[in-house]
């Protein structure tokens, strides 16, 4: 369990990050809080060269809110922070829920939600509640600056649409629009300081009683973060009744690709896509009805 | 006055500041490493072991195979049948086949890696039932380590007289101790050749018995020393690293550490047994008890281990803490193909009072009866006999715990998803019907200080501080005059092992006899008129000087092979818990909210320690009834394998019975055990509380809990 040799660096700026992870090509992995990074290197289940470290770039690691452009949450900004910051309380309480369950209070406080996104776990906490929030992943490379909405960030268990040269700089989620809100809803064998074994995001919008924008997505149930599309079509554009809600819920487990392993069988996981759904869209309309603007 | 207070622990301020080194952190010169190089197969034959590679790695000292061990390939507590490095037959995944010795320690890892061995499999029998019916054995003997019997009354005959009568069977599954600290040991040759093993344990004297089985030497020429160990729960009881370093050690000449990671902590360490428990038990229409048959199948493993002290205390306990007038119990283990299952806080004893607190629970509402009158209508009390015909003639404080949780009990209130359910119990303190005595002494230091001689291991639950204020208490002398000599089997005489919740009890009692002794020496050379202990000691002390002896067994009987009548145990400690959960209906997720804890210590002689032992046990019993499950070959490390955390802790509130015990010290009897062991029955019967679902096999994790749901 110790770790293997390996070169460090931690460039100050973001260009002088670049330019080590474009010279060292393959070689090299990015850290952030190293909160798995560390781990599976000690595990040998990853062996880099040369590991480059993001914490002494201050550009990302604020937390910063904008009115039109929404939140900005830096790539090194800590789990703790995100969980604690109070306009992410304020406007986006979900976020900083889903930061709030990851994992423990050690890993909170070194451990990012960009590096959660990064680490691409099928289970990872953040990533429900931030692609049901519309929000894009802002990428810097040799090529330039670009924006990925982070639904189609995810490509597989730890695989990403980064680039090998690439460097996700700040995850990006819009203003919540009027009438919306949003729910994180999560599920382990040990309850609290666990791996989600199923976890669910949902955003909603609502105009008067009706449904007008609904995005939900499902956690550790299938290779990657997905989105329950046709679950969303049997809620959108709708008032919602009890009846809707329950078949809304059992799409959602249908659309979910479950396996079994150590957390949960694929037969609770199906179960259980289908309550958190459930619960996760009433408690974000009941968010909505309380949010004005 | 020491007796009752709530001392600070003696070792609080070198753990608190780092000082303690624990035997993973110590260092010598020249000091080699030792890794186990395990078999990953279930039941095989060895057909060839390739250590070419590993040996021409460099940095390689040396490598090991059963061949090298000079003394006796074998070990445990009764039946020295489990080999230190498996003679060409593989019983468990997990068994150790060779050493690997190198300079470091990831040299010996990644030599350990390049190890050859060559299989033939064999079909694994997985379950004690398929290892009863099986052709095949894994023993020589057959694979029926031992069946043992307790049996009173005609159950048949009560059977007819009963107003109801309730069967079912209940199972558990395998538990790992996770103590925090995983194994580690140092062992080191002198210049005479004598060696020393320091060492994570729970026991110094059984481990020098045993090293020197091992390397074919005189007891005298081992010498264990107990390093500061971080918690045992009786998975450092037998020989761990202990062998290997030893081994290693006296063949290279040189010191060399052993210690495991967690994983390999995980697949080497005995387990708690997984038992299947078939309960009949009658009652008459007002409650009272009048029959219990009850059918006890465990799976002990591999090897012997504790496994028969487990199949017996199980038989002797099955009753739980009641008068049961009619008894017939029969407890076999059966060796398998799976880890070794060895001792475990309760030896047995949890596994029972699921099944025993279940079935009192399922008389209450056949008969219309509260839960906890149906429980004071039968609970031992003064002058009740036990199964084993064992009559209770002091300090039996079980109605007084149930009085303690009676208001809690009456004023409980469901809400929602909310439940509450008991869980009581009994439990013998010390070893089963047969001799375990305690030793210690005490001698005058040129420095003016007495010095406590204790062979006892303090694994963390206190006994170093218990033990203490006793000896003060009986001294009446200031706290600094005491100086703890400790955990070395050079200097301290057997104490036993820190098990069955014994050393408060048995080595409490010799510290007194010892101190009592003592004290008289003083008060003879005048320390009550005037005389200070410093000129008392130094006149005596050295070569010579006076020794003050303290021994302590408890009175007991061996039991009849047969109907296992006799007097297992001098004394028993009671309890009774008290658990609210709350369950998520439709996830079937089950967290605990509270717990109320009575218990019958006889004398709390540091009252924090047995409230810290009651809170730990908790935290355990709700890993037993929710989460933990040991899979062998799936359950690898903290990652697959639950324990609760900190975040699952509920609010415990705790009442202390004194009912004391006149043969112990100061009245008091043990508690680390009891702490556990009504836990999970108690959040057993919560959860039907709460869902109307009574769940017969543990852990009732969310998943089995929902299956249970879907068929009702």
């Amino acid at each position: 369990m110790r770790l293997p040799h390996f070169e460090y660096a931690a460039p100050r700026s973001l260009d002088e990050a670049l330019r080590l992870l474009a010279e060292a090509g393959e070689e090299a992995r990015v850290m952030a809080g190293g909160t798995d990074l560390i781990v599976r290197m000690k595990h040998g289940l990853l062996k880099p060269g040369f590991v480059i470290s993001l914490a002494e770039i201050e550009e990302l690691r604020p937390i910063s809110f904008d009115r039109r452009k929404g939140l900005s949450i830096g790539a090194t900004a800590r789990l703790a922070e995100v969980a604690s910051h109070a306009e992410i309380k304020r406007r986006y309480p979900a976020v900083a829920s889903a930061a709030e369950k990851t994992a423990n209070v050690q890993v909170r406080n070194m451990g990012t939600v960009g590096g959660n996104i990064c680490n691409a776990a099928p289970s990872a906490d953040n990533a429900p509640t931030l692609i049901a929030m519309g929000a894009e992943a802002v990428i810097a490379g040799g090529k330039g600056k670009r924006s990925v909405p982070l639904d189609r960030f995810f490509k597989g268990p730890r695989l990403t649409a980064l680039e090998p040269d690439e460097i996700l700089t700040a995850i990006q989620v819009p203003v919540p629009p009027p009438y919306s809100g949003a729910s994180y809803q999560h599920l382990s064998a040990r309850g609290r300081v666990d791996i989600s074994a199923v976890c669910v995001g949902a955003m909603t919008v609502f105009e008067g009683s009706t449904c007008r924008e609904i995005r939900i997505a499902l956690g550790a149930v299938g290779p990657k973060p997905l989105r329950a599309l046709e679950a969303e079509n049997l809620l959108k554009g709708q008032s919602w009744t009890a009846d809707m809600i329950d078949s809304a819920g059992r799409k959602a487990a249908e659309e979910a690709r479950p396996i079994s392993d150590v957390r949960a069988s694929a037969e609770y996981r199906r179960q259980m896509v289908d309550v958190l759904t459930r619960r996760a869209v009433l408690e974000a309309r009941s968010m909505a009805g309380k949010r004005r603007r | 006055m020491f007796v009752g207070e709530s001392l600070e622990r003696v070792d609080a301020l070198e753990k608190v500041i780092g000082k303690g080194i624990f035997a993973g952190d110590l260092r010598m010169e020249g000091m080699a490493f030792g890794v186990i190089v395990r078999a990953e197969r279930f039941h095989a034959r060895i057909a060839s072991i390739d250590a070419s590679e590993a040996i021409a790695t460099e940095g390689v000292v040396r490598v090991l195979t059963h061949k090298d061990i000079p003394g006796a390939n074998g070990y445990g507590v009764l039946k020295k049948d489990q080999p230190y490095l498996a003679a060409g037959y593989i019983r468990f995944f997990g068994e150790p086949v060779a050493m690997v010795i190198a300079q470091n320690e990831r040299i010996a890892r990644e030599a350990a890696l390049r190890m050859r061995v060559d299989y033939e499999d064999m079909e694994p029998l997985n379950d004690p039932f398929l290892a009863a019916a099986s052709t095949v054995n894994i023993h020589k003997g057959g694979n029926l380590l031992c069946r043992k019997t307790v049996i009173k009354g005609d159950t048949k005959r009560a059977e007819g007289q009963s107003h109801v009568v309730i069967e079912r069977t209940y199972s558990t599954r395998r538990v790992d101790h996770v103590f925090l600290e995983c194994e580690a040991g140092l062992a080191f040759p002198d210049q005479s050749g004598r060696i020393t093993v320091i060492s994570s344990t729970q026991n110094i004297h059984y481990k020098q018995k045993e090293v020197s089985r091992l390397l074919s030497l005189p007891e005298e020429r081992i010498r264990i020393i107990q390093a500061p160990t971080g918690g045992g729960f009786g998975g450092k009881l037998d020989v761990t690293v202990e062998g290997y370093a030893a081994l290693a050690a006296y063949l290279t000449g040189r010191p060399v550490m052993v210690r495991y990671t967690r994983e390999e902590s995980m697949l080497s360490n005995t387990k708690r047994h997984p038992l299947y428990m078939n309960y009949r038990t009658g009652a008459a229409k007002d409650g009272r008890l009048t029959f219990l048959e009850a059918k006890i199948t465990g799976d002990t493993g591999a090897y012997a281990s504790y496994g028969e002290v487990v199949a017996l205390r199980a038989a002797v306990h099955a009753t739980g803490p009641y008068q049961v007038p009619n008894v017939h119990v029969e407890s076999s283990m059966y060796f398998t193909n799976n880890p070794v299952c060895g001792a475990m806080r309760g030896f047995g004893i949890p596994q029972t009072a699921f099944a025993h607190e279940s079935q009192m629970d399922l008389l209450a509402e056949a008969l219309c009866i509260d839960p906890l009158e149906i429980r004071k209508i039968n609970a031992l009390r003064k002058g009740s006999e036990t199964a084993t015909g064992q009559v209770l003639n002091h300090s039996v404080g079980f109605y007084d715990a149930l009085k303690c949780i009676e208001p809690a009990w009456k004023e409980r209130k469901k809400t929602g998803n909310s439940g509450f359910g008991l869980g009581c119990m009994f439990y013998g303190i010390g070893n089963t019907g047969v001799p375990n005595p305690s030793a210690c002494h005490l001698t005058l230091m040129p420095e003016g200080k007495i010095g406590f001689h204790l062979g006892a291991c303090d694994i963390g639950q206190g006994s170093d501080t218990v033990l203490t204020q006793i000896l003060l208490e009986t001294l009446g002398l200031e706290k600094n005059c005491v100086l703890l000599v400790k955990g070395d089997s050079d200097t301290t005489r057997d104490a036993g092992s820190s098990s069955a919740s014994r050393q408060t009890y048995i080595t409490g009692k010799a510290v007194f006899e010892a101190g009592r002794k003592l004290r008289s020496y003083l008060e003879e050379k005048g320390i009550d008129k005037g005389r200070s202990l410093k000129d008392i000691c130094s006149e005596a002390s050295g070569e010579g000087g006076p020794i003050f002896d303290g021994f302590f067994d408890p009175p007991t009987t061996s039991l009849d092979p047969v109907t296992g009548q006799g007097i297992p145990y001098a004394t028993y400690a009671f309890a009774a818990h008290m658990t609210e959960v709350e369950v998520d209906p439709a996830t079937c997720v089950c967290r605990v909210k509270k717990v109320h804890a009575a218990h019958d210590v006889g004398r709390a002689i540091n009252p924090d320690a047995v409230r810290g032992q009651i809170f730990g046990g908790v935290a355990m019993g709700i890993g037993f009834a929710l989460m933990e499950e040991f899979i062998p070959s799936r359950s690898k490390s903290l990652y697959s394998y639950y324990i609760p955390t900190s975040m699952d802790m509920p609010a415990v509130e705790t009442y202390l019975v004194e009912d004391q015990e006149p043969t112990g010290p100061y009245g008091a009897k043990g508690v680390g055990e009891p702490a556990l062991i009504p836990q999970g029955a108690s959040i057993m019967n919560a959860i039907r509380d709460a869902t109307g679902i009574r769940g017969f096999e543990l852990p009732c994790n969310f998943e089995r809990l929902c299956l249970l749901a879907e068929k009702v």
